[in-house]
């Protein structure tokens, strides 16, 4: 009904839409698209789209934004029609996003001196967030099942990777940065990937028995988790400053946990403190999703004449899934995160590029640590998404 | 058979069960009720051994319960409780299948059997085989719930308040399928339940339970008409007992030959029966109080059946203001009449039954 009346007498169909489109106007006009510097030190002069951008690109914003503008509006398009419109938009946006400050890097640099170095500007990242933000507004909207959600996130990486591909963005002074660090690039990404698995599967080792164990024993269940939550609450930085002192001891008087690399500094640190975060989502989820299991249900399995292994693993373990796997989602979230602090007792990871970037004020050099690091996080979270939705049971995803 | 013999169960030093003893044979259907906390789920939890017991015997066809593994015990008794219960993340042929892939049963024999018990719920297999609980109605996942119950063909049935949580509407075909699925298979069942009505139109046994000792054990029309005490009167309650004595009687038992011809309906009343070519009932002519000749045209609502409790039979006499109603079986065809001196218990004088 409310649909209805809104179609009859409401000019905006889409408030979010046309709100996002406001903004991105906003930051067209008002904020730099590029920025052009004399090398990777010094800031840059801004560049405004309008200066930055070929004609044939401007003109295809300009129908990006009114096709937008269209789809946000109640008439004439029907509802669905408009936004899978908007879908299609923001990936012919985001395309053109990158193709405008990739062409305007070529243009810029062909007479400049070998040094200067151009950078993106917010309204670059602007367009960027406002392309996903109408994308995740338009899938939530469409109720769309998982594939053609995946199918939709497939298509946007390819849009992404195409741009990554030829020699478009090489010019652009992070691509510079990741140029000289290649090499380095992927052993921290390496390092970073196994330093997260490295807190991970030790958590779970210790998680999962342990919200077992705060199921059946209601005893146990509030110290366990005031000592869990006793972690949580610890700054990292200061985990890893406490760990250094008893860890340094112990790597010195047991030489063969000394020799597997246990000192102050480094892994072993990271990944305890790591650990030590985990532990509380993963317990806390897996407690609540065996106690989710309703009483009916296992007072039915019992009295059929199951085993108490049976109900564990054919209706408690299968039933408490998603609630486990949604844990397991926000540690690794988490996880990803955390590692990049890890870097400043040495472990490693991204982490390494920001601070490094951070102590030679090389901006582009702290967003080549930065920015995997968000799509690693970025993916590992849709990622679990799709693994809680397909670990539910038939027929309820 | 069931023997309980001096059935106690004490929590913090309290009797819940207080020396119950009563023996329940093969094939009866049998109802523990009495008010909230008077210890009947206690009592039906012992059977199965999900309460354990803190004194006396439970003996299932000869053996003691409490000396058999617990599994192997319970999966030689059916259960079925209010909740269901029903496994969420399982489809309803894979939870009618729960005990019989416990047992290890060949897949065909399980399949067979699905199909079998799905059959005698009136549940389509086609449709519904392949569904998964939270996609069915209250009455349909209670039905699934007892067909798992039923599944391994187990020696006794326990039903914890099955019935307590739908819709009076849903509860009362429930109760007339479970009357019906109790008459083809013959199985003995103990049924908690805490509603009279419920329990006089399904039990052949009543033990009415107070404070956690038993304080009659009988057949519900006894129970009715010859109460130990008056508790007993008192929770079978005054009102309506005429009616819920109708409620245990069935059409069945005083149905007689329908009459083609005027025949007498009561003192001063006469009817008979205008059928069609297939012998099904068309109209009635008399029986009306107002107007001994006037015709009355048979419809669905006001015909009985074989089956039907003579309470229903009188309400709906009443109701549609005819003296006398016709019975008719499953293709419709009239094979008995069911009148007012049936609703006065008075049996057909010349011993038949209809056909």
């Amino acid at each position: 009904m409310t649909l209805a009346r809104s179609a009859d007498h409401r000019l905006v169909g889409n408030r979010v839409l046309l709100t996002l489109l406001v903004a991105a106007v906003a930051s067209s006009t008002l904020l730099p698209f590029a920025s052009l510097s004399a090398n990777r030190l010094t800031s840059g002069q801004p560049v405004m789209l309008w200066q930055a951008l070929a004609e044939w690109q401007l003109a295809a914003l300009a129908l990006i934004g009114l096709a937008l503008l269209v789809a946000a509006l109640a008439r004439p398009l029907p509802r669905r029609r408009a936004l899978w419109l908007s879908l299609i938009a923001t990936l012919v946006l985001l395309g053109l996003d990158f193709l405008a400050l990739g062409g305007y890097a070529h243009r810029a640099l062909v007479d400049a001196s070998a040094a200067a170095r151009v950078s993106q500007g917010a309204t670059f990242w602007i367009l960027l967030l406002v392309s996903a933000l109408i994308a995740i507004d338009a899938l939530q909207r469409l109720h769309l099942g998982l594939v053609k959600r995946a199918l939709f996130g497939a298509a946007a990486l390819v849009v992404i990777g195409a741009c990554f591909s030829g020699d478009l963005l090489s010019p652009l002074s992070i691509m510079r940065e990741f140029a000289n660090q290649k090499e380095n690039f992927v052993d921290q990404l390496i390092r970073h990937l196994l330093l997260v698995a490295g807190a991970l599967i030790p958590a779970l080792v210790i998680g999962l028995p342990l919200g077992l164990l705060a199921n059946r024993r209601d005893s146990l269940r509030n110290g366990l988790f005031s000592v869990l939550n006793v972690f949580q609450t610890l700054p990292s930085i200061a985990v890893f400053g406490l760990l250094i002192a008893p860890l340094s001891a112990l790597g010195r008087a047991v030489p063969w946990l000394g020799d597997l690399g246990v000192s102050g500094i480094g892994v072993a640190p990271a990944i305890i403190a790591l650990v030590l975060y985990s532990l509380l989502p993963i317990v806390r989820n897996t407690y609540s999703g065996l106690a989710g299991v309703s009483p009916g249900t296992l007072e039915a399995a019992r009295g059929m004449g199951m085993t108490s292994r049976q109900i564990l693993w054919q209706v408690e373990i299968p039933l408490a899934l998603p609630v486990i796997l949604s844990g397991l989602r926000i540690v690794t979230v988490q996880a990803i995160g955390l590692v990049v602090v890890a870097a400043l007792i040495g472990a490693g990871g991204f982490g390494a590029f920001i601070f490094q970037g951070l102590g030679q004020y090389a901006i582009d050099l702290v967003l080549l640590g930065a920015i995997p690091t968000i799509v690693l996080a970025v993916i590992a979270d849709f990622a679990l998404q799709i693994l809680v939705t397909l670990s539910r049971p038939p027929g309820t995803r | 058979m069931i023997e309980l013999k001096g059935l106690t169960k004490t929590y913090a030093g309290q009797n819940v069960v207080d020396d119950v003893s009563l023996t329940l044979d093969t094939g009866e259907f049998g109802v523990l009720i009495g008010p909230s906390g008077c210890g009947k789920s206690t009592t039906l939890k012992m059977i199965n051994r999900l309460v354990p017991l803190s004194s006396g015997r439970i003996i299932l066809n000869g053996d003691d319960v409490t000396e058999l593994p617990v599994e192997q015990l319970r999966r030689r008794i059916g259960y079925a409780i209010q909740s269901t219960g029903l496994f969420p993340h399982w489809s309803v042929a894979q939870n009618i299948a729960t005990v019989p892939q416990l047992l290890k049963w060949s897949k065909s024999r399980i399949d067979d059997r699905v199909d079998e018990l799905m059959a005698l719920f009136h549940l389509d297999a086609t449709e519904f085989r392949h569904k998964y609980p939270h996609q069915l109605s209250g009455g349909q996942a209670q039905r699934v719930g007892v067909a798992r119950a039923l599944a391994a063909d187990p020696e006794v049935l326990l039903m914890d308040e099955p019935f307590g949580a739908v819709d009076p509407i849903t509860r009362e075909v429930l109760q007339a399928e479970m009357r019906r699925v109790h008459q083809q298979t013959g199985k003995t069942i103990v049924f908690v339940t805490h509603d009279m009505d419920e329990a006089l139109q399904l039990a052949t046994r009543i033990a009415l339970l107070n404070g956690g000792k038993l304080v009659q054990y009988d057949r519900p029309i006894e129970l009715m008409v010859k109460p130990d005490n008056d508790f007993v009167r008192e929770f079978i309650g005054q009102a309506d007992l005429g009616l819920k004595l109708l409620s245990r009687r069935w059409v069945q038992q005083y149905q007689r030959e329908p009459s083609l011809e005027h025949q007498a309906t009561f003192p001063g009343l006469d009817h008979r029966w205008i059928l069609d070519d297939a012998g099904r009932p068309v109209a009635l002519e008399g029986a009306r109080l107002d107007d001994d000749h006037q015709r009355t045209e048979v419809k669905p609502e006001w015909t009985a059946t074989p089956e039907m409790s003579m309470k229903e039979a009188l309400s709906r006499m009443v109701w549609y203001r005819v003296m006398v109603l016709p019975v008719v079986d499953e293709a419709g065809k009239l094979i008995a009449e069911i009148g007012m001196q049936g609703v006065m218990g008075i049996q057909a004088e010349d011993g038949t039954q209809g056909s």
